[in-house]
Formats: structure tokens, C-alpha cells, sequence
């Protein structure tokens, strides 16, 4: 007798319960299942990822960028990239997309208890990191010192500031920079690894978590090398096309691994053993 | 008719009642099997009816079962926005039970593999329900084609399992192989079809599996080219030649039994209603892997040839123990460019290790 | 083409020019790479780093426009290193001592330095091919889109006929056709001055089998070129056309003067499966069906003529080609009635001679039959000019550099080629409907030399914009050695940036071909 197997690909209606700009090409939107019993009982991990559906767009994968000690929405933050990305920013409160997920590896939080954090991010890359940090931040005996290095193009494209200001409220160390500054602009202007000079963590207690651009990742694994950090020690979230979120379709491709399912959060330890884009010199 | 209860069980099948025993088979199965169309060529065909084709097994099909278990283009589900929302509703196909007659060692193969893709992370529900009614009746290569190496690839020419029943032809008959339990359910369900079979026929299979395998006409070095990728010696440039030459058609992952690779998207049916699709795709395509904004982690057609061949030779032996080429040559057949997969084992291969 | 595709791979030097055969012809690349294979040696004349260029064995990267000279250097070559087929020359061609004073009066060195190519690998291409048993030559495009179109195709024909490279299996020159029935469109008289089987409508025998067959009287005088009809300009001679399955508001030179031609007419008629950029100027549009839902047979480029059936009937209120010509026919007062496509396959066998023996049941019951095939019995020709070429004796038409119609210059300093990539096709009404195939590519791309890009300061994928002196359009910048330092290269496939409002309206007065390959432009980038 034929079983009945649970339709993983069929998504489920959410309702956009609030929408953040977060500068002029992000936006967090704030969801929640429609199906309330759903909502209510809907866990995921930091790091993890969502299929995102809208109308006649298809399916795109997009981190959840929330913190699960927080439950009943969903945040995805989304840079304006393709056709999905451009419809969701057309989104108003109250419009439903269709979410299936969680998929992926997350954040290994059970091994970065105890342990100072140093966030590194450029841009949309900040997104994976956020909802790290929120948990941290909701657990904060369980972690030691946290700090945020944040590059931005300009200081206009500075995202996430809302959080960047109660993340500092909280007593994390937020250091921001741009590539180019604008006037009134009197922080650092660099690339991100400039905001690394002046860091002296505790290797021994110390994890680095990274997201942001290849070239910016690629400079920062560098300097985080030159510093003493061990391949084991730095953790980051890949950005690859994905479409079933399963590992089955095989778009998320990474050298005998697959970012929906392997990651998309894995280790530079695991990371250098793969030919790759990001590792390639 | 006395009957072994051992899963191993073998029986004769005269080949004039072949065409007797399907018969039964069609009244409660769909029916699949090669036929050769007008055009000459051999395709695994539904048949409705058995009097109206000509089965051939001598010649491998052009096509391997993939279609039926991951078809070309399915519905995964349908769509419609509405003032109170974007919804979307399971897709209700009903797959008829099947009976796959006629499938190679390689094809059987394939399908075991296939299984392995649609179950292991998450059971895909599309696949499996089509799998789950489904018998497959295996023929034996006595006679491997000119593109064949199954042998090198651990997937022919004979085949111990994979299959419900397991022919072997020995002239004016089969012998008939039971390799599961409804393979079984089949024998005795219509015994009259069936006679007992002796040491004599189980040598004469022997004999032909001997025979079959001193026919293959070419040496494929497939072991070798996996131990080179696994040791990471295979050099850039035979992936670099090899990419130069690649006409992009897609036509090497269209072909193969076990090219699971597909895309999803939707395809609008008016302002309100679209249904979502799932495709073949293809790794070799650039498209493949660029993302949103047009940046492309695999960059140039270099890295797109190395996955296609890394993940049938290393990656999928590290999964299943076993490449997921199969040795059907379908691929080295419709290659426009000479990118197929024996031409990268013999460029591995080539020189020292 | 002389010879039939699969011949090709039985050659011992491939001669490519003008042909980026890996993305127009793949199924050609395929024979040519097989040869490659079995050891044969491959040349390409391209100005481009083509993909099959990176797969020769030698790479004549000569200047645009400079084919003459190329070819007349490697003449000069084989007659120094006495490889001329003396006994081919005697025996089957004539105007010989005409082609060999041209060519011994030439300066070796001066002619090399024209085109841009070592002497020394000219004269190894020249001995390679001189020397081969069997060798052809392929050309397509990048050849005969020139002012000088016609001499660079009649020199290809005396390099062939100088080393005696014709008239032999696997041994020939071989034009590669662009769509699956131009060769066939051609061969039914879809063409300015002949009638179909290239019985020329100056004939008045052949005017009148053909007026006694169709019972109606025949003009004279040859018709006009396309572009004397598309770029006859707003009051031009021609009032009305009817365009069928042809996109010349995309595919024409110089696009301003189509559309002041088009939109010039009293009456305009479209017939194509989708609603093109010409379609949309049309006052009536036939929706026709496309190859899969209509049946009748196609010719390719090597003559061979197939049948196709059809497999899905037409959508909608479409109908087949021969069902608009023949109601429209009607309409006009001349009844054109035939039941059948295999009624009109008689119809052309009984009056073209090189179909003479090509009828549905034949054509059926195999892979096709390869022109000429002159009667029942005939088993058609797998490559031409055994014994004798059409005209008798083969006509040595010796010819000199012809400059462009338009060079760069201080003010629009980069020459600009156009051309085709793998993923779409032509204008692009077909495949760019394709989602696939946009997923490949969906926008125009600028090829560039780094060198001019550094100058200009463009990074990788930057739009800029292309100008030259008729119009100018927006692409993204694509970096690549493809391309020599100041050439730059695009296609014509994107409605987005139809590149031939820029291209020259200078064409070859031979066959009335515009010069699509040679113009000059300037690469301005954008403000940011």
C-alpha cells in the first residue's frame, strides 16, 4: 500500500506583520504563518534558511535573520537582488507569501556558549549574524564578550541601524565602517579588516562568525589567520542558488558538499578542504 | 508447482509465452517496455496495447526509466492570489501502478541509485509515490553494445538485484530470477506461466554471464579515474580541455539514467493562477548556479565540467560506495563536443600516476 | 556546401573562416572536432579567440576585412612551394595565368603586414592545406557579411581550385547556412534574380517553362536585394510588402532607415509565430504555425532535403505558410489549390531540375536526399563538382583588397564586429522566450580587449554605452582576450540593444550583403 509522504515542497501562506527598512536596496520583513497552531509550534535555529515563494516569482532561499528565543514571527531580512527580491520589496503589511522551511545547518550555539564572539559583516551579510546575536544577547550569561564589525558602502547604506543602536544598548561592541564616507561621516572608512587593528581578543576563549561578500571574506579569513585564529575557530553562512532547500536539486553545489543541507553554515576548517570560489586565492 | 521459499528462487519462461504472461501483467499494471518505433529507434514506451508493438531487448533503449520517475516536467503544485491571500494547492496526480519490463542492468541500477537521492536527505514524495507502485522486470546484457562499460562501473553486465523478477535469456527461454518479495508474489500468482529450473539452466546463465562479459569491446579505466579524484591527482587541465570543448547542450544530464539534477519554477497561467513546475536541469549549464544579481560561484565552464564529473566518480562513491555512472555510454553517444564521461576517464588516465 | 557535414570528419585539414562553428553549427564543430581526434589539423581564420579557434592548431588572426590578402598570400605560398594542382588547373579551370600574375606581382611581406598575421604562419596554414590529401574549407558569415563579400568567397574558390581541393570526397568548400531551410529558400528562387534550381530569371527559355507551367506571364527583370527593399526609404518605389517568418527591424543594418521604410508603405503584412518588432508595424498580421505543427521538408546546408511532420497541431487560429500564400493567393485572383505539400514536391520536381527525382515517398523512406538528384532513380549528390563544375570549367577570379566600407578613426576609434552566441537565435523571437535559455543569458554583452577597457576605466559587466555615427545603444561591458585591442564585439539577438542601429549600411554590391562585420564605433562609459 502506497504510504502517504508529507509534500515538502508545498509552501504555506505567511502574513507580512510588519516591514523595517533597513536602507534603500533592505528590508526586514516580519512574518507569521497564517495556520496559528503552526505558527505557534514553528522552531528554527539561528543560521538557518527559508524558501520564500511569491506570485509567479518562484522560490528563493532567504536566511532567517530572528532569533528563536523570540517565537511567533519570523524575520527575513532581503537585499533587492532578482525578480523575487524586487517583488517582496513591493510587499505591504498584511500581504501573504508562501515560507517552507527551516532548512540547513545552523549556528552550532551549543559550542559557542562561553565563548567571546566577534561578528564580521559587510553589508546584507549582517542578516545570518542578527539573529546570533539576539540569541546570544537573550541569553547573555550563557556567552561571553560580543562584538560586531559591520562595513557598509556608504553611511547611508548602513543597515540594520535600529538594531546597531540597541546592540550597543545592550553593551556589545558595534564598530562600523564604509567604504566611502559622506559628510558628517567621522568614523572609520575602510574595508572591514580596518576595523580589526585594534582588536585584541582572547584567542583561546574567541570564535569569529562571518557573512558578507566573497572579497570581503576572503580579506577578513586572512586577517583573522594573521591573528591567530584557528581554521575551527571561524564559522560562516554561504550564499549559494538554491532551489529545493533539501538536498536533492543539487544547485547549491559545493564541491561534494550542498549549502542547503551541509550548511549553509560551516566551519573554515571544513571550508578549506573544498575547491571553491571563496577559498581560491 | 513446488516453489523454494529462498528470496533466490529461479523458474523457466518459455519465450513463446512471453507475450501471455504480460498479457496478464497489463490487465492489472500499466506497462512499460522497449519498443522500436517507426523511426527505428528503441524507447522505453507505454503500451497500451501488446499486439499493436514489437518488444525489443536485444538493443538498449535510448531512453532509461528516468522519465517515468522523474519526469521531464511535473507539477509540484498549483497557485492563486486572491485578496485574502497566495495559496497554494498540492498537486493530485494519480500514478498508475507499472510494470517496467525489459530494463538493462544498467537502467536497474540506476534506479537503485535514484532511490537513494529521492529518500536519503528527505523523502521526496513525488518520486517515491511513483516508485512504490512500480515492478521491475530485469533483462540480463548477453550481448553489451559497442558504447557499453558496465562492467567497468560495477553495474553489469548481470545483475544480482535491483529488480523484481531477473530474466536471463538462455535461447528458447528465460530463466526467471525472483529477487524480491513481489517479484515472488508475480511467479506465483501466475504459475502456470512458469516451470521449474534445473542446474543445467542455472550453468547455462553462468555461461552466458562469461560470454557477455568477454564481449565488451571497450576498456573504460573507470576505478582508476576514481582513485585520481579521490586522491585529488587529476590535473586542472584535463577539466580545462575538456570544458573548452563542451557545446552546452545538456544532452549528456538529459540522457543519463542517473542525472537527478532538476529546477523548480512557475509558470503563470493568467493574472491569478500559475502552477509550479519541476525540470531537468542540467550542472553543465552556467545557469545553473548563478544566483540572483548574476554573480556565479562556479565560475567559466571549468567548474561546471569538474562537478559533473566529480560528483558521479567521488562524490556519489563516497555517498553509495559505488559511481553513479552506470556504463550505459548514452552520454558518449550524444555528446556533440567529446566532453562525456569516458573520454574523461581516458584523459585521467592517461600518463603516470 | 560541396560536400555533405559527415565528410567533414574524414578530412585531414579543416580550414575555418568566418565561422564561429561551435555556436552557429555545433553539429558541424561536432565533424570538425572528431577530425581533430583522428588527428586531423585545424585552421581558423578569425579575428576573434573563438572557442574553436582555442581548439586549432593554427590561429590566423587576421584584421576584419582583410580576407583577400590573407588568401592571396597562402595562393602565393603554395605556388612558391610548387603545391598548385597543376594537373587540376589544366584539366578542369581556366583564367589561371590571370590569378597567377596578380599574385606573383604581390609583396609577401606587405600583404602579411595588411592583414595582421605572421607571414611564417600564413605560410605554414597555406602549406598545411597545400600538402593535405583531403582538406575543406568552411566559411560562413564572418566571410561574406562585407562590401567585398562576393571576392572574398570567389578567392576562397581559387585557394580551393589553386591546390585542387574539390571535386573529391571529403574535399571541398563548404558555406555553413544559418537556418534549417535558408539553403531550401535559395534553392525555390528566394532570390532577386533566379527562379527555383537557380534558373535565372533573365532566361527567357526558363521564364517560359515556368510561365506554361503556373499559367501566368513572368516579369523579366530581376527583383531587389533586401536591402534595397528595406532601406527604400519613406517614399521609396516599393508600396507594399508582405514579410513572412523574417525580422528585418532587428536584423537589418542600419535600423533607423528600416523603420523609416517600413512605416514609409501604403500596406505592410506580416506572417511569423510570434508578434515581432516588424510584426508590430504591420496592418495585418497572419499567425503562422511553426515547424512542429505543419508537415512538408526542409533543406539544410548540404543539400539535403528532409521531411518534417508535423506533431502538434497550430494554436488558435494559426495556419501553415503554404495555406497563407495560397488563400492569399486566391484573394489576389490567382487560385493557387494544392491538397497536399507532397502535390507542391511535385510541382518542384517537375520544374526544377536539381529536385527533379525528390518525392515524399522517397524522401520518407530515408534520411533525406542531397541535391542535385535529377530524376526517380537518382540517389542523390553527397558532394558536388565530380568531373566538372556546373559552369564547365572552373572560372579563376583573381581579386584585391577591398578596404571596409568604414574604418575606425580618431573619432569613433574601435572596430565593431556582430555576430551570434550559442544560446539564442537570431533575433531572438524564438529563443528568447525560452526561460532556459535567458537563464543562460538574457542581455547583450560588449566583448572588449582589457587593454581598451583599462583605458576607458570599465570594470567587468559595467554598462556602457556603444555609439557610432548612425545610433547608439547600452550593453554590459564583457572583458575578455577574445577580442584583439581595438575591436570590440557584440550580437544582434536583443530587442534591449539592437545593435544595428549602429552597424554601416555599406554592403557587397555582389549579392546586395550588408557589411555587418566591419564598423566603426566608440565605447563611451556611463556617468555613474
Amino acid at each position: 500500500m502506497p504510504q502517504t509522504i508529507t509534500d515538502i515542497y508545498l509552501p504555506r501562506q505567511a502574513k507580512v506583520e510588519q516591514i523595517e527598512v533597513e536602507n534603500s536596496q533592505i528590508s526586514t520583513f516580519v512574518l507569521a504563518f497564517c495556520d496559528h497552531a503552526y505558527n505557534d509550534a514553528f522552531r528554527y535555529q539561528p543560521g538557518q534558511f527559508m524558501m520564500v515563494s511569491m506570485p509567479h516569482c518562484g522560490e528563493a532561499p532567504i536566511s532567517i535573520s530572528s532569533t528563536p528565543t523570540r517565537p511567533g514571527a519570523i524575520h527575513l531580512s532581503v537585499r533587492r537582488a532578482g525578480k523575487l527580491t524586487a517583488a517582496m520589496h513591493g510587499l505591504r503589511v498584511g500581504d501573504t507569501i508562501g515560507l517552507r522551511g527551516p532548512y540547513g545547518r545552523p549556528f552550532p550555539m551549543e559550542q559557542l556558549q562561553k565563548k567571546d564572539l566577534l561578528f564580521v559583516a559587510g553589508g546584507i551579510g549582517l542578516a545570518p549574524l542578527r539573529g546570533v546575536l539576539d540569541t546570544c544577547l537573550d541569553q547573555r550569561d550563557q556567552f561571553g564578550t560580543l562584538t560586531v564589525l559591520y562595513g557598509s558602502r556608504t553611511p547611508s547604506d548602513i543597515a540594520f541601524q535600529t538594531d546597531l543602536d540597541m546592540w550597543r544598548e545592550k553593551g556589545v561592541d558595534c564598530r562600523l565602517t564604509v567604504d566611502a564616507a559622506e559628510p558628517g561621516w567621522d568614523a572609520q572608512v575602510g574595508l572591514v579588516t580596518s576595523l580589526m587593528d585594534g582588536l585584541h581578543p582572547k584567542l583561546e576563549r574567541s570564535t569569529a562568525l562571518i557573512c558578507g561578500p566573497p572579497l570581503m571574506f576572503r580579506a577578513v579569513l586572512g586577517r583573522l589567520t594573521a591573528m591567530g585564529f584557528r581554521d575551527e575557530q571561524v564559522l560562516t553562512t554561504m550564499e549559494r542558488h538554491m532551489k529545493c532547500g533539501v538536498g536533492i536539486c543539487r544547485h547549491c553545489h559545493m564541491d561534494g558538499k550542498l549549502a542547503c543541507v551541509d550548511g549553509p553554515v560551516f566551519s573554515l576548517a571544513e571550508l578549506r578542504k573544498l575547491k571553491i570560489m571563496e577559498m581560491e586565492d | 508447482m513446488p516453489h523454494a521459499s529462498s528470496m533466490a528462487d529461479s523458474h523457466l519462461l518459455k519465450k513463446d509465452h512471453l507475450k501471455g504472461f504480460l498479457r496478464k501483467l497489463a490487465k492489472e499494471y500499466r506497462l512499460v517496455a522497449p519498443v522500436r518505433n517507426r523511426h527505428g529507434d528503441v524507447l522505453f514506451t507505454v503500451i497500451d496495447d501488446l499486439d499493436a508493438v514489437e518488444i525489443e531487448l536485444s538493443e538498449p533503449p535510448q531512453n532509461s526509466l528516468k522519465q517515468f520517475f522523474l519526469p521531464q516536467q511535473e507539477q509540484l503544485s498549483t497557485y492563486t492570489i486572491t485578496p485574502e491571500g497566495y495559496d497554494f494547492q498540492p498537486t493530485k496526480a494519480t500514478i498508475p501502478p507499472t510494470v517496467y519490463f525489459g530494463v538493462h542492468p544498467c537502467d536497474l541500477s540506476a534506479v537503485l541509485y535514484m532511490d537513494v537521492v529521492f529518500s536519503r536527505q528527505q523523502r521526496d514524495p513525488f518520486y517515491l509515490r511513483r516508485r512504490q507502485g512500480s515492478v521491475l522486470i530485469g533483462i540480463n546484457c548477453n550481448n553489451p553494445s559497442p558504447k557499453c562499460f558496465c562492467n567497468a562501473t560495477g553495474s553489469g553486465p548481470f545483475i544480482e538485484m535491483g529488480s523484481d523478477l531477473q530474466l536471463t535469456d538462455l535461447g528458447d527461454r528465460f530463466l526467471v530470477e525472483t529477487g524480491r518479495t513481489s517479484g515472488h508474489t508475480l511467479t506465483e500468482r501466475w504459475q502456470g506461466f512458469f516451470s521449474p529450473s534445473t542446474d543445467k539452466d542455472r550453468a547455462a546463465r553462468y555461461q552466458a554471464f562469461l560470454e557477455a562479459r568477454g564481449r565488451f569491446s571497450r576498456q573504460v579505466h573507470v576505478e582508476q579515474a576514481i582513485r585520481r579524484l579521490e586522491a585529488d591527482t587529476v590535473p586542472d587541465e584535463v577539466f580545462a580541455k575538456l570544458s573548452l570543448r563542451c557545446q552546452d547542450c545538456g544532452g549528456c544530464a538529459y540522457l543519463c539514467p542517473t542525472c537527478t539534477c532538476f529546477t523548480i519554477s512557475d509558470q503563470p497561467l493568467d493574472a491569478v493562477n500559475g502552477q509550479r513546475l519541476r525540470s531537468w536541469d542540467a550542472c553543465t549549464f552556467a545557469g545553473f548556479t548563478v544566483m540572483a544579481g548574476g554573480h556565479n560561484p562556479v565560475q567559466a565552464k571549468t567548474g561546471a565540467i569538474r562537478q559533473r564529473f566529480t560528483h558521479k566518480l567521488r562524490d556519489d562513491v563516497r555517498l553509495t560506495g559505488r559511481p553513479s555512472c552506470v556504463g550505459c555510454g548514452r552520454c558518449v553517444g550524444i555528446c556533440f563536443g567529446g566532453t562525456d564521461i569516458v573520454r574523461f576517464v581516458e584523459r585521467t588516465c592517461q600518463g603516470s600516476l | 556546401m560541396t560536400n555533405s557535414i559527415n565528410e567533414i570528419e574524414n578530412a585531414e585539414v579543416i580550414l575555418v573562416s568566418g565561422s564561429n562553428t561551435t555556436e552557429a553549427h555545433p553539429q558541424v564543430a561536432r565533424r570538425m572536432l572528431d577530425a581533430v581526434d583522428r588527428g586531423a589539423r585545424l585552421i581558423v581564420i578569425d579575428p576573434r579567440r573563438t572557442r574553436l579557434a582555442e581548439c586549432s592548431h593554427l590561429h590566423l588572426a587576421l584584421r576584419p576585412g582583410t580576407d583577400i590578402p590573407l588568401l592571396n598570400a597562402m595562393m602565393r605560398v603554395l605556388l612558391d612551394e610548387g603545391l598548385a594542382d597543376e594537373l587540376f588547373i589544366e584539366m578542369r579551370t581556366e583564367n589561371f595565368l590571370a590569378l597567377r600574375d596578380m599574385l606573383n606581382r604581390l609583396d609577401l611581406e606587405e600583404t602579411a603586414a595588411l592583414t595582421g598575421v605572421p607571414l611564417p604562419l600564413i605560410s605554414q596554414a597555406a602549406q598545411l592545406y597545400g600538402r593535405a590529401r583531403k582538406a575543406v574549407i568552411c566559411y560562413c558569415l564572418g566571410v561574406t557579411q562585407h562590401v567585398c563579400g562576393t571576392e572574398n568567397v570567389q578567392t576562397i574558390a581559387n585557394l580551393a581550385m589553386l591546390a585542387g581541393h574539390i571535386e573529391k570526397e571529403d574535399t571541398g568548400v563548404d558555406p555553413l547556412r544559418g537556418q534549417n531551410n535558408v539553403q531550401g529558400a535559395c534553392d525555390m528562387g528566394a532570390l532577386p534574380n533566379m527562379l527555383p534550381s537557380y534558373q535565372a530569371v533573365a532566361n527567357q527559355d526558363y521564364r517560359d517553362k515556368f510561365e506554361r507551367a503556373w499559367g501566368a506571364s513572368l516579369p523579366e527583370a530581376p527583383g531587389k536585394t533586401l536591402v534595397e527593399m528595406t532601406h527604400g526609404g519613406k517614399q521609396g518605389p516599393i508600396r507594399g510588402m508582405y514579410i513572412m517568418g523574417e525580422n528585418p527591424m532587428l536584423s537589418d543594418p542600419t535600423l533607423s532607415k528600416v523603420e523609416e521604410t517600413l512605416r514609409g508603405l501604403d500596406f505592410l503584412a506580416v506572417s511569423d509565430i510570434f508578434l515581432t518588432e516588424t510584426a508590430q508595424l504591420a496592418q495585418v498580421v497572419f499567425p503562422a504555425a511553426c515547424f512542429a505543427e505543419k508537415s512538408g521538408s526542409f533543406t539544410n546546408s548540404e543539400r539535403r532535403v528532409q521531411m518534417v511532420r508535423q506533431a502538434v497541431a497550430p494554436p488558435g487560429e494559426c495556419r501553415t505558410d503554404s495555406e497563407i500564400i495560397m488563400e492569399l493567393s486566391s484573394r489576389l485572383g490567382y487560385a493557387m489549390e494544392y491538397d497536399s505539400s507532397a502535390e507542391v514536391m511535385e510541382e518542384i520536381a517537375l520544374l526544377s531540375p536539381i529536385y527533379g527525382g525528390m518525392h515524399h515517398d522517397r524522401l520518407d523512406q530515408s534520411w533525406g536526399l542531397q541535391w542535385p538528384c535529377w530524376d526517380r532513380s537518382h540517389p542523390g549528390t553527397p558532394f558536388l563538382h565530380k568531373y566538372y563544375f556546373t559552369r564547365g570549367r572552373g572560372h579563376f577570379m583573381p581579386a584585391s583588397h577591398t578596404p571596409p566600407g568604414e574604418l575606425p578613426d580618431a573619432e569613433y576609434p574601435l572596430l565593431l564586429m556582430t555576430g551570434r552566441i550559442y544560446h539564442h537565435y537570431h533575433t531572438g523571437t524564438m529563443t528568447r522566450k525560452s526561460e532556459r535559455l535567458n537563464r543562460e543569458c538574457n542581455h547583450a554583452v560588449l566583448q572588449i580587449n582589457p587593454e581598451d577597457a583599462k583605458a576607458h576605466g570599465l570594470r567587468q559587466g559595467e554598462s556602457v554605452q556603444l555609439a557610432s555615427r548612425r545610433g547608439q545603444i547600452t550593453l554590459a561591458a564583457s572583458i575578455t582576450d577574445q577580442v584583439e585591442p581595438g575591436m570590440v564585439y557584440t550580437t544582434f539577438h536583443f530587442h534591449e540593444a539592437p545593435i544595428n542601429r549602429l552597424t554601416n549600411d555599406a554592403f557587397d554590391t555582389g549579392s546586395g550583403c550588408p557589411e555587418y562585420k566591419v564598423c566603426a564605433v566608440r565605447v563611451e562609459k556611463m556617468s555613474s
